[in-house]
């Protein structure tokens, strides 16, 4: 029997689940906690620290300390924080000396490498989201095998068993603890028909809109009389989707946007050489085909013939002689740009110099489809794709760009070559994520593209934008020549569904309200002034559940919800106090009381979408796992009395 | 002094006051944890230490606070109130969109308010003790006593989704339509009601204070009638009182503003600053404080004016 079903015994009741926000909360009122305490003495004091926006994570936080309270082992304290100090709080290096437990989220990608280098990478020190200075040399090289080799490129059998030692090394040290997969619910009127959600917010509206290599396409039916059938080929054309956001589109340009709501909203009129199913799956979309035409076995030190040498200053940022704002696509594997005066650095000049040198770990090689129009008739070459690459450079994206590209050069008009710095088995996925720009706007500043400075995205995807007005709404409507519907959906060479697919998405218009008050969304989609919304706290979700006249559907994304352990501090070192704090973790109880059942319990580190590539065998990890994460006191207990016993402590625990 | 050499005075004065305020804002904004880069790096965990360094470098938040502000404030000189961060749009552009739409609900609340204060404190302070009198006292503490967030909230349940009197979301119109104005009732009176309740209060008061002078005993017994004596005599002085009252709760209707903006969708400058704040964007978040200080100060002015034309023997030093 799993323990947390058990009703009798020590297991935390809905009442005390609820209850622990305030009593914990009461409790921490009375002082803080003296991080130099100088000796180790059980009850333990623990502060936990939270950030308070987040209704849901501050009442999970508050249960799982009184769980604690309740072995009568830990003195808790809980430190709520607004979100912005909390985050500046948690982001430095020396928090991990603090001896405090922080408990955010995390949000990945289909790649699980996203789910363990970011809490564990020593790179990630001081950074989201290694907040417990965690330097694990060889689980560095475990997660690097990983990903990265001409080993795991060519076999992903191989990759997925190397993450399966990263899961399963990763529960054994226990430097954090996850304790929910995080979920997304949207709720939708029901004219709102074959609406299927994305693992991830700023791809939905996207996705949902029209994915033809998962056969959704969702359509507006205002005389559904009651229908709810999803099967797409019940649908109409026309009307307008009225969608709520809870967030301002602050851009709309896309390497200038860090955010899933102007992410999310650019989806709409940009497009990438590829696109992605809700599995991960990599489909060409403006390239007809792609290749893999040569992989290297090479690291990061083989550019270093081509390297120049650049100052740092103290804070490690580049001092380029005389020029300004230099990609850096390299920099030495050896060179410490924080520690060392002056770092090796390979620029996109050097790049290219590397490349016709014939150095590079992968080369892959995309043909464009012909007669792709941008929205102002412009037509899609390999020029636009170059330039665009260009653009990246030094923008707010560059980080995550330029971790995998090296080089981006067009062969001829249509065909465009794409090289990566390493063998990456990520580089299918990686390598065409561009949003390709007109080669006007790939010519404009930062945050150049912007309708308020009148220079309006133009992209080639299937909506035109239209107006825009800040914090209030946006609109875009159907484009007239939208490539894919003038060349059939047959010209997607990959596509094997049904003929009479819609070559493109069937509503005219797109309304985004911009509405940041959850309760006042949910007010404007009950008045029926918007169609369909996310982020509702969970407690509304059952009304809609139980009301006719709504859907809600609910997706398990790329994150999870975690607490992290100072690994560092005393005696917090002591992986037998980090495995002992995590089976007092309720996951299942906390997802039934807290979330009303709108969530998951995370016993591995890696959640459904990603699971593919990261996992041989993901029931044998989850059924090994599981044992290892139980809601379990009495082992809790006896971890606990060994740890006191063979570091000597002192107990006043009765 | 004269009145008019008091108001220059006062007038020249404004500015070293929002030297202050603008200093005291970004040293306090800047003393805030994290700035626009550290928020754009919390949404990208690839981002590392360095590289974080570097962006902050590109946005030019790398130097000491004092030569930031510096920088600032001569460029303010020039008319450049700088750009938001994370747009790069001119701040001057951004509040300018915003600051006709926050000055309509202003106003609205403020007309609700006085509209609906004047005639009530002055029955309620010459019917004192009856049941209208009793009313609008308990209307009067309500008013005060209820925060405006929650009122609107339970305006948005009874007359948006149980009547179905207005839309959630404002119109699309320009805000002289008609539409517009009507969907400002409920925002402007969300906003007004505190406002309206403290005028309500101070105006009964000082009016029924008024009332009880041998002035008016003694135009009562020249046989003026009551409708002259209360609003010829009694609310002019009265009115003094009200008037100090409205000068500061008009800051009110500012700082109330920034609430009362998110709850009903608002596109204003209070949900700008709130927005402002969260992402750290001090040249946004200066500006619209020094916005408020303008009409802080203006609103003073205007009230030692108004004083002034109400009560002729007031003399400024």
């Amino acid at each position: 029997m799993n323990p947390e079903n058990d009703r009798s015994g020590d297991r935390p009741t809905r009442r005390q689940l609820l209850g622990a926000t305030g009593s914990v909360l009461l409790s921490s009122a009375a002082g803080c906690l003296d991080d130099d305490s100088g000796a180790i003495s059980f009850p333990l004091s623990v502060r936990l620290e939270v950030d308070a926006d987040n209704t849901d994570r501050l009442a999970w936080t508050a249960a799982i300390a009184q769980v604690m309270e309740q072995t009568g082992y830990f003195d808790v304290e809980i430190e709520q924080y607004e979100l912005d100090d909390f985050l500046e709080r948690i982001f430095q290096p020396k928090y991990a000396t603090k001896g405090n437990v922080p408990f955010l989220s995390i949000s990945g990608t289909f790649n699980p490498e996203s789910y363990c280098d970011p809490l564990h990478g020593t790179e990630n020190q001081g950074q989201c989201c290694n907040l417990n200075g965690l330097g694990y040399d060889e689980l560095d090289a475990m997660i690097d095998r990983a990903r990265f080799g001409t080993e795991v490129v060519d076999d992903p059998a191989l990759r997925a068993r190397r993450y399966d030692e990263i899961w399963r090394e990763l529960a054994e040290f226990r430097g954090s603890s996850v304790i929910t997969y995080i979920t997304e619910e949207y709720v939708r009127n029901t004219d709102v028909r074959g609406f299927s959600p994305y693992p991830f917010v700023e791809g939905t509206l996207e996705y949902a809109l029209y994915s033809p290599a998962d056969r959704v396409l969702t359509w507006i039916d205002r005389n559904a009389d009651g229908a709810t059938g999803d099967e797409w080929s019940a649908h109409r054309s026309g009307g307008t989707l009225r969608y709520g956001m809870d967030a301002n589109v602050e851009s709309f340009d896309p390497p200038y946007s860090t955010d899933i709501y102007s992410t999310s909203v650019q989806s709409l009129l940009f497009e990438s050489l590829t696109t992605l199913d809700a599995e991960g799956n990599v489909f060409p979309w403006l390239a007809r085909g792609y290749e893999l035409v040569d992989v290297q076995d090479v690291d990061r030190r083989a550019y270093e013939p081509y390297m120049r040498p650049v100052p740092t200053d103290d804070e490690g940022v580049l001092e380029f002689d005389g020029e300004a704002d230099v990609q850096a696509i390299v920099v030495h594997p050896d060179d410490d740009r924080i520690a060392d005066e002056e770092v090796r650095v390979l620029t996109p000049a050097d790049a290219a110099d590397a490349v016709e040198a014939g150095v590079y770990g992968m080369q892959y090689r995309y043909e464009l489809h012909e007669g792709v129009t941008f929205h102002n008739g412009e037509e899609l070459t390999a020029d636009h794709v170059v330039a665009t690459a260009k653009r990246y450079e030094n923008s707010d994206v560059a980080a995550q760009t330029f971790d995998s590209v090296l080089h981006v050069e067009a062969v001829d008009e249509y065909v465009v070559d794409i090289y990566a710095q390493v063998p990456d088995a990520e580089a299918e996925r990686e390598l065409p994520s561009f949003r390709i720009h007109t080669l006007e706007q790939a010519e404009l500043p930062p945050n150049g593209i912007d309708p308020l400075q009148d220079t309006p995205p133009i992209g080639t995807g299937p909506y035109e934008f239209e107006t825009f007005a800040d914090e209030r709404y946006f609109r875009a409507r159907k484009t007239d020549d939208y490539w894919l519907e003038r060349k059939g959906i047959d010209a997607l060479e990959w596509y094997d569904g049904p003929e009479s697919f819609p070559a493109g998405p069937v509503i005219d218009e797109i309304d985004v309200e911009i509405i940041s008050s959850d309760s006042t969304r949910s007010a404007a989609l009950q008045n029926d002034e918007i169609d369909l919304t996310f982020g509702l706290v969970s407690s509304t979700l059952e009304e809609y559940e139980d009301d006719d006249g709504y859907v809600v559907d609910s997706i398990q994304g790329g994150g999870y919800q975690f607490f992290q352990y100072p690994v560092t501090v005393e005696p917090w070192d002591d992986a037998r106090l980090r495995r002992a704090v995590n089976h007092l973790v309720p996951r299942a109880r906390i997802v039934e009381e807290v979330l009303d059942g709108w969530g998951e319990p995370a016993w591995t580190m890696l959640p459904k979408i990603a699971r593919e590539t990261g996992t041989a065998d993901y029931e044998a990890l989850e059924a090994d796992l599981r044992e290892k994460n139980a809601f379990d006191t009495a082992a809790a207990i006896e971890l606990i009395e060994t740890v006191i016993d063979d570091r000597g402590y002192d107990s006043n625990v009765q | 002094m004269t009145l008019r050499r008091y108001v220059l005075r006062r007038i020249l004065l404004i500015v070293p006051v929002l030297v202050g305020v603008s200093m005291l804002t970004f040293a306090l904004v800047s003393l805030t944890p994290g700035d626009p880069v550290s928020r754009m790096v919390a949404q990208n965990p690839s981002v590392t230490a360095a590289e974080e360094a570097q962006l902050r470098a590109q946005y030019g938040l790398d130097g000491p606070v004092w030569q930031q502000y510096l920088t600032w404030l001569g460029n303010v000189a020039t008319g450049d109130f700088g750009v938001v961060y994370g747009t790069d749009r001119p701040v001057s552009a951004v509040v300018g969109r915003r600051l006709p739409e926050t000055v309509a609900l202003g106003v609205f609340g403020w007309l609700f308010a006085v509209g609906i204060a004047i005639p009530t404190g002055i029955y309620a302070a010459v019917r004192k003790g009856s049941v209208g009198d009793t009313v609008s006292r308990v209307f009067a503490l309500s008013g005060v006593s209820i925060p405006n967030f929650w009122l609107g909230l339970v305006f948005v349940l009874v007359f948006v989704l149980w009547a179905g009197w207005w839309d959630v979301r404002p119109p699309r119109e320009p805000l002289t339509h008609p539409e517009t104005l009507w969907h400002l009732v409920l925002p402007g009176v969300t906003i007004g009601t505190a406002t309206c309740a403290s005028i309500m209060r101070v105006l009964r008061t000082s009016m029924a204070e008024e009332l009880n002078e041998e002035y008016v005993t003694a135009a009562r017994a020249k046989g003026l009638p009551e409708r002259q004596i209360v609003w010829k005599h009694a609310l002019r002085n009265a009115l003094s009182a009200v008037v100090t009252v409205v000068a500061t709760l008009t800051a009110g209707i500012v700082a109330g503003a920034v609430v009362v903006e998110v709850v009903f969708s608002w596109p204003g400058l209070g949900r700008e600053l709130v927005e402002a704040i969260h992402g750290h964007e001090i040249n946004l978040v200066v500006a619209i404080t020094l916005l408020t200080a303008v009409t802080v100060v203006v609103c003073n002015l205007l009230a030692d004016i108004i004083y002034a034309v109400l009560d002729p023997r007031i003399r400024y030093d």
